[in-house]
């Protein structure tokens, strides 16, 4: 058994005892959001990552997901956890006309087909009042006062999510999807329906982030079309989970999701009070205007991080793990050196 | 296993860091949740520029039974999600005694029923949606009056000027536009009015006036807008520049009372009506006091959700001194039996139809005359005479 | 007739501001084949010069063009040289990267200006903000119209720079074929730094030109990024003429729909033209009109 086997066995195990050693409700909460973002992640890495089909819409499916999730509780009475699956079901179902009108489109403006679905769903959610009750949004009582059981369906959702994926990379499928990434041409020249399985391709993406969508309604417990359809925070974060953690590579998007969940919170709570803890010690007055200036521009530091990593880590923190040692145990070595 | 030490190396101080948590003076702890980046910061600010005012008042006159409050604002930056995150922390990192904010009905929804689940009292003072306090929450309190309520003082003012008989009605597609048109044109049945036209529109359009061209071409008497301020002032200048004149311009309580409206729209703002719930001239002690107060700190005029904070301050501090114990029960109980005097209003909470703990307040209508707001209805409040009905664009 | 008339008026003038932004993205996409998602945050960026031209220095906004646009110009170019062009040399898996690179930009720059400026809703008040004149019935509003215009006469403009002059040949060239354009002795990175410049430099006379009939705050990008995009794609990547053609349809797809629909649809029908042109005249009005 090699490090590479040994280490999701001790993730795993480390998650599901987390939950059990930290009983902290506001660790507990952003621990449950980046399960959840796992799963998105790995949803946009399969279309994107391992097919090659960047998409900026993954809204589009999450927000069908949630509002499955929260109509099945509105407006039918059951209960949400039901539309689990179903929520990814009815993700597919928006997904299949689309993969099957849009994929003859290719690149950029395949991309761009996926942003516009994102933006006609989320004003779909809003015109349609009778249904959606428009912006005013879907409440439902939350199941658990506890966060611990969210935690672990969210877990199991998660770990699902990476082990089918690893189990479809693995197997004929997984192969098809990377030959269309890396020559789409070619690999319908040698007899692969590129069109059929980008498609297929498409609906698991849909599918997993479509249950992420259930998920968070029922976590949650409130949506509105500008929540769930959001282009900023949800098809854009799913991308940066996906590229910062790694494209095409399986951990990736664990990696991604838990930074940037963690850099998210980090600069919102101005790392975690630490200047506001640095400004009462030392009680001056400057480092309480530094604090100020920082805790205003929060949103500018989660900016400038995305351009830094994309700048020096283009592949993520997964892909590029080789050359990010590279470079730490060079620089050692020089400072021994030195 | 190199890696895997490495991974936890990182993972240690991160979680350290995590743990660092709550520190600070053993003051009593308030959180407030407010948007202070995004779209919404621009109101967030004037909240929690309020709340400081409010709570450095507090402390300076001794505080709350010798005790000061301590004041721990969290940024929602606009979103549920993040606003739910807010609280979490709030509540389970920093153990707040109460929460208060919230701002915009989605976030506040989203907020409240964190608070309720864990039993910490939450006093919304600017969400409006009428749900937020028909739940049967008891932990939830509402200092401001819902959404359906603004345009109160406004059917009053049609029944007294009487001649109105057709009405268009316009909002932003959101919760607030939403529903507020749907409860106007509701209490538009009851006063005897017709609506003609009744449509919504993105907020952040460029420009209206094919909308404005459909409401020129129905000839209505009266168009009622539910717009937020930037909004309102394009809507007004192109009213202006197609020629519009129904006899009665009102903006739902939103954006037609902010400064801002004014300074952008100019003489475009003449003569507009608003429906609001607070001006500095309305007869509350203190209101014009926290006004001055307001724009001599900050240098910047402040407006009725600033007024909304200030109080709801106000009322937090005087819970925490009647409380018989600092517990959540404790806190709730003395929320429940508030009766008093705020620059906001008098603020005491009662159920009546489907609410329940919800602050009653009357509302009135202002009026733009020559680049000041004016309080015109109801009458004994007023400080100027209305003009109605508005001059026509040519006749001005 | 009075409302068609109206609505018609106001979706060419709109469509006239909206094709100045659409160029400025052409441009941008055609050569580099990428999707420049802050177009609508450098717009933002304008604006706010042209805020501060007017309220601090007391310039006209129409004078501000000459401030503004040389500005957006070098920060596009710089942009484009310290951000953009790196990614090129780096071997990733997705080109998307600079994609997501513009996104990056994009949230830095609103949060600069929400720092610099805060969130207060900004606006230029001229004498002629909310002027307009009349024919017959129907009003022209006078600053949208003379944005019009300007509009028109940037865009002969830059149609003439691109065919006459040897950089608008040389940017041509590249968004043709990058490889031969090297081989015939162009600098392909000069290019697209150059085209960034000018493409920033374009929106940044429609965000001046809009200054004195809108408002700014710092989140008003992202809808004109989409509006741009949506342009570009109806137009044709890379096609000038293409780009007005987008512009002055999706201002009147707008307008009439919603005088004729709602006002709530307007964007959506915007979009929904976009799907429709995306599949079935992929690669937009260029392709009917070759140029």
């Amino acid at each position: 058994m090699t490090v590479k086997r040994i280490l999701p066995l001790v993730l795993l195990f480390v998650l599901i005892l987390f939950p059990l050693m930290v009983k902290d409700d506001y660790q507990q909460h952003l621990m449950i959001l980046v399960l959840m973002w796992v799963v998105i992640g790995s949803g946009w890495n399969v279309i994107a990552g391992y097919t090659g089909q960047v998409s900026f819409g993954d809204a589009a499916f999450f927000g069908t997901g949630a509002y499955t999730a929260g109509l099945f509780a509105h407006k039918l009475g059951i209960s949400a956890w039901w539309a689990m699956a179903f929520g990814g079901v009815m993700a597919m179902a928006v997904a299949l006309p689309f993969g099957w009108i849009c994929f003859r489109l290719r690149g950029a403006y395949f991309a761009l087909a996926t942003l516009a679905l994102n933006e006609v769903m989320r004003h779909v959610a809003t015109l349609w009042e009778s249904l959606t009750d428009g912006m005013v949004g879907i409440l439902i009582m939350q199941t658990f006062v506890s966060k611990v059981p969210y935690y672990y369906i969210a877990l199991g959702l998660a770990a699902v999510s990476v082990l089918s994926i690893q189990m479809i990379m693995g197997s004929k499928w997984g192969y098809y999807f990377v030959s269309i990434r890396e020559d789409q041409d070619a690999a319908e020249s040698l007899g692969i329906d590129t069109h059929f399985y980008k498609m297929v391709s498409l609906n698991i993406a849909a599918f997993l982030t479509g249950m992420a969508g259930s998920l968070y309604m029922n976590y949650m417990g409130f949506i509105d079309p500008e929540v769930v359809f959001s282009l900023h925070d949800i098809s854009i974060m799913a991308i940066l989970v996906g590229i910062v953690g790694g494209v095409g590579t399986l951990y990736g998007p664990v990696v991604g999701a838990f930074v940037m969940v963690a850099v998210h919170e980090f600069f919102r709570t101005g790392f975690f009070g630490f200047f506001n803890t640095l400004a009462v010690l030392t009680g001056s007055d400057v480092v309480h205007v530094v604090a100020g200036y920082v805790m205003q521009a929060h949103v500018l530091g989660f900016g400038i991080l995305v351009v830094v990593v994309i700048l020096l880590l283009p592949n993520g923190i997964v892909g590029d793990w080789d050359k990010m040692m590279g470079t730490v145990s060079s620089v050692r070595k020089k400072g021994m050196a030195g | 296993m190199k890696k895997c030490a490495l991974i936890l190396g990182c993972l240690l101080p991160l979680m350290g860091l995590v743990y660092s948590g709550a520190f600070g003076a053993d003051g009593l702890k308030v959180g407030v949740i407010l948007p202070l980046t995004g779209k919404l910061a621009k109101f967030g600010e004037i909240e929690k520029r309020s709340f400081i005012l409010a709570v450095d008042e507090i402390n300076a006159s001794g505080g709350v039974n010798g005790k000061r409050i301590d004041l721990i604002i969290e940024d929602t930056t606009g979103k549920p999600d993040v606003g739910r995150s807010a609280i979490e922390k709030l509540i389970s990192r920093d153990k707040v005694l109460m929460v208060g904010g919230g701002y915009s009905s989605s976030v506040t929804w989203a907020a409240v029923a964190v608070a309720q689940q864990r039993q910490v009292p939450f006093l919304v003072n600017t969400g409006s949606a009428d749900r937020i306090t028909e739940q049967d929450w008891e932990y939830i309190f509402r200092l401001n009056p819902p959404v359906s309520e603004y345009p109160k003082a406004l059917g009053s003012f049609i029944s007294e000027i009487g001649d109105v008989k057709t009405a268009v009605i316009l909002h932003e597609n959101t919760l607030f536009g939403q529903s507020g048109s749907k409860k106007f044109s509701k209490q538009c049945g009851d006063l005897g009015l017709k609506v003609v036209m009744e449509e919504g529109y993105e907020a952040g359009a460029v420009d209206f006036k094919p909308l404005l061209v459909k409401v020129k071409a129905k000839k209505p008497d009266f168009l009622y807008m539910i717009s937020y301020v930037m909004d309102a002032s394009l809507l007004m200048r192109q009213a202006k520049e197609l020629n519009l004149n129904p006899r009665l311009f009102v903006g739902g309580a939103a954006g037609f009372t902010l400064p801002e409206f004014q300074k952008n729209a100019g003489d475009a703002s003449d003569y507009v009506f608003s429906a609001t719930l607070w001006t500095p001239s309305v007869p509350y002690p203190g209101a014009k006091a926290y006004y001055d107060k307001f724009a001599a700190t900050y240098g910047c005029p402040t407006e009725y959700h600033g007024a909304e904070a200030y109080a709801a301050m106000y009322v937090m501090a005087d819970a925490l001194k009647r409380a018989t114990s600092l517990t959540p029960k404790g806190l709730r109980d003395a929320l429940a039996t508030t009766d008093m005097m705020t620059a906001f209003g008098p603020v005491k909470f009662v159920a009546y139809d489907k609410k329940t703990q919800q602050n009653r307040l009357p509302t009135f209508l202002v009026q733009w005359l020559h680049g000041k707001l004016e309080t015109v209805w109801p009458k004994d409040v007023a400080t100027a005479k209305y003009v109605y009905p508005v001059p026509k664009w040519n006749e001005r | 007739m009075e409302v068609f008339l109206q609505t018609l008026v106001a979706g060419i003038l709109k469509g006239g501001l909206y094709s100045l932004i659409g160029i400025g993205m052409t441009l941008i996409m055609g050569v580099m084949g990428i999707i420049n998602l802050a177009h609508g945050q450098l717009m933002m960026v304008a604006m706010y010069v042209t805020f501060v031209c007017f309220h601090y220095l007391g310039i006209d906004p129409y004078l501000a063009l000459f401030i503004s646009t040389p500005l957006l110009f070098l920060l596009g170019m710089v942009i484009q040289k310290y951000t953009l062009n790196p990614l090129m040399e780096v071997e990733s898996l997705l080109p998307e990267n600079q994609v997501l690179m513009t996104v990056g930009i994009g949230m830095v720059l609103t949060e600069i200006a929400r720092f610099v400026f805060g969130s207060d809703y900004r606006s230029v008040k001229t004498s002629y903000s909310s002027s307009a004149f009349y024919l017959g019935e129907i009003s022209f509003s006078v600053a949208l119209t003379a944005a019009f215009f300007l509009a028109v006469a940037f865009t002969v403009f830059m149609f003439w720079f691109l065919r006459k002059t040897d950089i608008g040949r040389s940017i041509r060239a590249v968004g043709q074929d990058k490889d031969a354009a090297s081989l015939m002795g162009v600098n392909p990175r000069r290019i697209t730094i150059i085209t960034f410049g000018i493409g920033a430099a374009l929106v940044a006379v429609a965000g001046t030109l809009l200054m004195p009939l809108y408002y700014l705050f710092p989140d008003i990008g992202g809808p004109f990024t989409r509006k741009a995009f949506v342009i570009t794609i109806l137009g044709g990547l890379g096609s000038t003429v293409g780009a007005i053609f987008g512009g002055v349809t999706l201002g009147l797809a707008e307008s009439f729909g919603a005088t004729y629909i709602g006002m709530a649809y307007d964007d959506m029908i915007g979009l929904l033209i976009f799907l429709l042109v995306l599949l079935f005249l992929p690669g937009g009005f260029k392709r009917l009109t070759k140029i």
